[in-house]
């Protein structure tokens, strides 16, 4: 257990590492989804009255597409480079590799919720600092990093991985767009508590990290 | 054809004509919805066959993540393909269905929602399977895919329910017995029937296809290497 863990935080520590020295993804996801939201405002034609019903749509959709790009750079890079089949080489762990590169791009998606939400506070005025938005975020994010990265690592395998990765990761997110959708609208005065969604959210998160573990020994293993 | 699944098929033909028949002239006109109830026959039938192909997905693979066994493979993958096609005949009569009795061809509900999903995913599916590299590949991605899928649709149903719901509840499955008149079961029992038999005919013939695919393929590597 301590070596699974130990490769674990080996793996992310290296994609962290790499993500720090480059400054490659991170700037760009956050001026990524700047971009998101100044689209929503000119799109959406946001007034005072309107931006609560449509700032969470824009927070999610904003997400959805950033952890795209960032679940799909973590193995696209490892495949560029060749470094993927010398990671398959060691002995360690599939499950644990793999755990540890989704463990990084969580983190990485995380840090860039830290710059689209206070975004959509200063430009479409909604509240910020809610522990249920907050914690719906958090919750989703896991959840959608352990499933994004397992298929981030099957389309990186594949031609046409651009292509393959938001076909197969959307429609499997869409559980936690639905529960954490209403944690946010709750966040952002629709009626309702908040707790129940993110209680749910835990359960899928605990479903999907120990699904998408065992099936990362089968979709990396050639 | 082999003797056994042609005479299969031409019994799916027959069931299926029997079907029709009994739909449009032997089931009562639904007091309520009118017509359109007369929809309901072949599109919860077609729903049922869907489930049931993409239940032998997953076993597919299941079996082939555990064996490598090329037939598991091949039977997911017909599986799929018949699976997708009647999903479509759901979605499609569903929503012609919906239209005079809901008012709107679509709206958000658990079923429709997770039946959507359901149709996406499986897209996804044999997406994966022309994508990845032909063989061991696309075997073992598309059954990692297809365990997935399977998984995540009642739970995108459970997630859809537990927001808001609209679809009609159960009439077969009512608590207290069938809430429906006995002649509409008994047509809606021999329609369920006729589309499980052309289902795993559907099934069959493409397994066959595909098994005579593959081992024509053999037979020209084997040539070409000689």
């Amino acid at each position: 257990m301590t070596a699974f863990l130990r490769v674990m935080g080996a793996v992310a520590g290296k994609d962290l590492r790499t993500e720090l020295r480059s400054r490659e993804l991170l700037p760009s996801l956050a001026q990524f989804v700047i971009l998101a939201l100044l689209i929503a405002n000119f799109g959406f034609d946001v007034g005072q009255a309107g931006s609560a019903v449509i700032a969470p749509g824009v927070l999610w959709l904003a997400l959805v597409f950033a952890g795209l790009v960032a679940f799909g750079r973590t193995f696209a890079a490892e495949r560029d480079q060749g470094s993927l089949e010398s990671l398959l080489l060691t002995p360690a762990n599939r499950a644990a590799i793999f755990l540890g590169k989704a463990l990084a791009a969580a983190i990485l998606l995380l840090a860039c919720e830290v710059v689209l939400v206070p975004g959509l506070a200063l430009f479409f005025g909604t509240p910020v600092a809610s522990p249920t938005l907050v914690g719906a975020l958090a919750l989703a994010t896991v959840g959608m990093a352990a499933l994004g990265c397992l298929f981030a690592a099957l389309a990186a395998q594949t031609r046409a991985r651009e292509l393959l990765l938001p076909v197969l990761a959307l429609p499997l997110w869409i559980p936690f767009v639905v529960v954490g959708g209403r944690a946010v609208q709750i966040a952002m005065g629709a009626p309702g508590a908040g707790g129940p969604a993110l209680g749910l959210l835990l359960d899928f998160d605990i479903l999907f990290v120990v699904v998408a573990s065992l099936a990362a020994r089968f979709v990396l293993d050639d | 054809m082999t003797r056994p699944l042609s005479i299969a098929a031409g019994l799916a033909t027959i069931a299926m004509a029997a079907a029709g028949a009994m739909i449009f002239l032997y089931a009562p006109r639904d007091a309520l919805e009118g017509e359109p109830q007369r929809i309901f026959y072949l599109h919860v039938s077609a729903a049922i066959a869907a489930y049931v192909a993409f239940a032998l997905v997953l076993a597919g693979g299941v079996v082939y993540l555990w064996t490598e066994s090329a037939a598991a493979d091949r039977l997911a993958r017909v599986s799929a393909e018949v699976g997708l096609l009647f999903t479509t005949i759901t979605l499609v009569m569903g929503s012609l269905w919906a239209k005079p009795i809901w008012g709107a061809y679509w709206t958000w509900d658990a079923r429709l929602t997770s039946t959507l999903v359901l149709w996406m995913m499986y897209a996804a599916y044999l997406l994966v399977r022309r994508i990845a590299a032909p063989g061991r590949q696309a075997a073992r991605f598309a059954a990692v895919v297809g365990i997935i899928a399977f998984i995540d649709v009642p739970i995108v149903h459970f997630s859809v329910d537990w927001w808001r719901t609209q679809h009609p509840q159960s009439v077969i499955n009512a608590p207290g017995g069938p809430a429906l008149p006995p002649e509409m079961l008994i047509t809606f029992a021999v329609t369920a029937l006729a589309v499980l038999l052309l289902t795993g005919v559907l099934i069959a013939v493409r397994y066959r296809i595909e098994a005579l695919r593959e081992q024509v393929a053999g037979l020209i590597e084997e040539a070409e290497a000689a």
